[in-house]
């Protein structure tokens, strides 16, 4: 049951909801929020990759490195969006149509 | 047997929570699914043997991401909390009209199917292994590895997140109009 | 290597007679022992979370001079049972316009995230549930849980004074956890290891051998953690979140019953939980002062007794700030945590570091009396 199949497909699961989400949201949070979903479905990879194929280590420092990054990316994406909002007053994606205001 | 259970509970929660995050029209209601589906992508790292991984997983998710999201949608959300786009079926928060709705079946038809003939590949070259219960510590050859081999990779992150912060402190800080 | 209860206990002998009557099971088993002591361990905190509530009337009216509860059982010590029993037979009101499922969800999610970082509190070094060999860094992360349900209690009560409280609460917990880690990580930095196991061998009994007196740079981080370990867990004088001047109860103001139960234990739990935390990691947890070679259970017994007393103590201290301290202000607690304790923690890393690469990792006391 616990083969490097299953990791996979539960890896698929997430990257799809995480496009899906990603996708159909008119909401900026709800969209980063679809990147996070999308970020795990690759470290989860990694790791299951680096445990059935390499049998080292440097998966996992992949998938640190990829928590470092969504960390950032949430940060600087989230203090974006806040002051989106308060410019616009909306975090409608479709608001966000000029580069300045 | 323990690892197979930590493994059937964490691919559900994971899974189940994921499509929740889908599903689900109030934003906040979608955060706290995010959540679940983390935690049980941390389980999911556990059964894979990845200590160090999966705790930091908990840590920088729970501790800090999801809680910025939360802070992100009360402090902007006001009315839009729930989501009112029009859809066919009124289940999940998706817009579009019939096209939209057929070119994506097929784009997921060929994805699947892609994805499907890959996994098949996969799954013959490498079948499922027996690793038995031991699972031998990660911490120390981490650490090894981040000053040794990826000491750039490790360096450049720490200057990334510097940055990251001074960034997300000058963008979001208030100004006069 | 993960040391587990069952891998500890399956060195004595009567474990072998208990495989025999288990049938060889020894999945069974190790599931039969985890779930005892995991019962044995709820029950116990929830005693001490219970007496804690006692504990703070009683020390506060000791310092104010008062008697405090002194009606049911001897000197008022049922009285948290009286109180429990209250709180059950409570009417279980939600405000109309809460958004129910993170109502719900919120105390569950406090008490999960409480409740599990008791998986690696080490109570004496064979009785740990799991010696993980990230134990601490663990418990750091699962606590934030906390954090997350403060905040969704102060929002799903749909209420001004809930949401300020939780906003305040997550913010506040957020970041504190900084220093607090920083802090950990310095002990981590001498012991070698983060799991519960290698922190609490390279102490030893006797006060010179703590960390707490390892190195100057030790001594401070023990305040840093302690200080921050307060406001982690909403103690006064950081107990802004639930400000009882300002703000009627602070993120669970629109809780009754049982639900406002259990924030009450949650946060009483943790409060023992980091007490416990810094007795392991700064004040040589369960080791006893005498060199022990022969592993008995009744000498663990006294091991969980010593750690008892030292978490015990250092919960008297948190009680006795409260009861001392005005609380702060927003602004000054947000740069107590971000002007002083993060730069003083990050020193003291650095420090430790330097210590550890000058003196070759030795302790004041070994510099002094040239021990080991």
């Amino acid at each position: 049951m616990m083969g490097l199949t299953s990791y996979l497909v539960i890896s698929l699961i997430l990257f799809v909801t995480g496009l899906v989400v990603m996708l159909s949201r008119k909401n900026i949070v709800a969209i980063l929020l679809g990147i996070e979903l999308i970020l795990n479905a690759a470290a989860l990879n990694f790791v299951a990759y680096s445990r059935y194929v390499t049998g080292n280590l440097d998966g996992h420092i992949f998938s640190l490195f990829i928590i470092v990054v969504a960390a950032a990316e949430a940060a600087v994406g989230l203090a974006i969006v806040i002051r989106f909002f308060q410019i616009k007053e909306t975090i409608h994606i479709d608001e966000a149509t000029q580069l300045r205001n | 047997m323990f690892a197979q259970l930590l493994f059937l509970m964490s691919a559900l929660l994971t899974v189940g929570c994921a499509i929740a995050v889908t599903v689900t029209k109030n934003i906040m209601h979608s955060c706290i699914f995010l959540l679940g589906s983390l935690i049980g992508v941390a389980g999911l790292y556990a059964t894979l043997g990845a200590d160090f991984v999966a705790v930091t997983q908990i840590m920088v998710y729970v501790g800090g991401i999801v809680i910025l999201m939360l802070f992100a949608v009360m402090l902007t959300g006001g009315k839009d909390f729930v989501s009112r786009a029009q859809n066919l079926l009124g289940l999940a928060p998706a817009m579009g009209n019939k096209w939209t709705y057929a070119t994506g079946l097929f784009v997921a038809t060929v994805f699947l199917l892609t994805n499907i003939s890959l996994m098949m590949n996969i799954s013959q070259a490498y079948p499922a292994k027996n690793f038995g219960s031991e699972f031998p510590s990660t911490v120390s050859a981490i650490g090894k590895l981040l000053v040794k081999e990826h000491v750039l990779a490790f360096e450049l992150s720490s200057v990334l997140l510097l940055g990251a912060l001074v960034g997300a402190a000058i963008i979001a800080r208030p100004r006069k109009q | 290597m993960n040391q587990t209860l069952v891998s500890y206990l399956s060195q004595y002998e009567f474990y072998d007679i208990l495989l025999g009557l288990f049938g060889m099971n020894a999945g069974l088993l190790a599931f039969t022992i985890y779930l005892l002591f995991t019962l044995a361990i709820v029950g116990l905190c929830a005693t001490i979370g219970g007496l804690g509530t006692y504990a703070e009337r009683k020390i506060s009216a000791d310092i104010q001079q008062r008697v405090g509860p002194n009606r049911v059982g001897p000197y008022g010590i049922l009285q948290f049972l009286a109180d429990g029993v209250k709180m059950i037979t409570k009417e279980d009101v939600m405000p109309f316009t809460a958004d129910k499922f993170l109502f719900y969800l919120a105390p569950m999610l406090a008490l999960i995230g409480v409740f599990a970082t008791l998986a690696v509190l080490p109570w004496s070094s064979g009785f740990m549930m799991a010696d993980l060999n990230v134990g601490i860094f663990y418990l750091i992360a699962i606590s934030s849980l906390v954090g997350v349900s403060v905040f969704l209690g102060g929002y799903a009560s749909n209420s001004k004074w809930s949401m300020l409280g939780g906003l305040r609460g997550a913010s506040q917990i957020i970041s504190y956890e900084i220093p607090v880690t920083i802090s950990v990580l310095s002990i981590t930095l001498l012991a070698g290891g983060m799991s519960f196991g290698t922190i609490l061998s390279h102490q030893q009994g006797t006060p010179i051998n703590w960390f707490l007196f390892h190195n100057p740079f030790a001594f401070v981080a023990f305040f840093v953690y302690f200080v921050g370990a307060l406001a982690e867990t909403n103690r006064a004088p950081f107990d802004l979140p639930e400000a009882e001047s300002e703000l009627v109860s602070g993120y669970h103001t629109e809780y009754t019953g049982m639900r406002f139960g259990f924030f009450a234990l949650a946060e009483y739990i943790e409060v023992f939980v980091v007490c416990g935390v810094g007795a392991a990691l700064f004040l040589g947890g369960g080791n006893l002062p005498f060199d022990v070679s022969i592993d008995i259970i009744p000498l663990q017994l006294v091991q969980v007794t010593v750690f008892l007393a030292k978490a015990l103590l250092l919960y008297y201290v948190v009680i006795w700030v409260r009861w001392t301290f005005p609380r702060l202000r927003v602004d000054q607690l947000m740069s107590i945590c971000w002007k002083y304790l993060t730069p003083i923690a990050i020193f003291n890393l650095v420090g430790n570091a330097v210590w550890m690469v000058m003196f070759n990792g030795k302790s004041v006391a070994d510099l002094m009396f040239g021990g080991h």
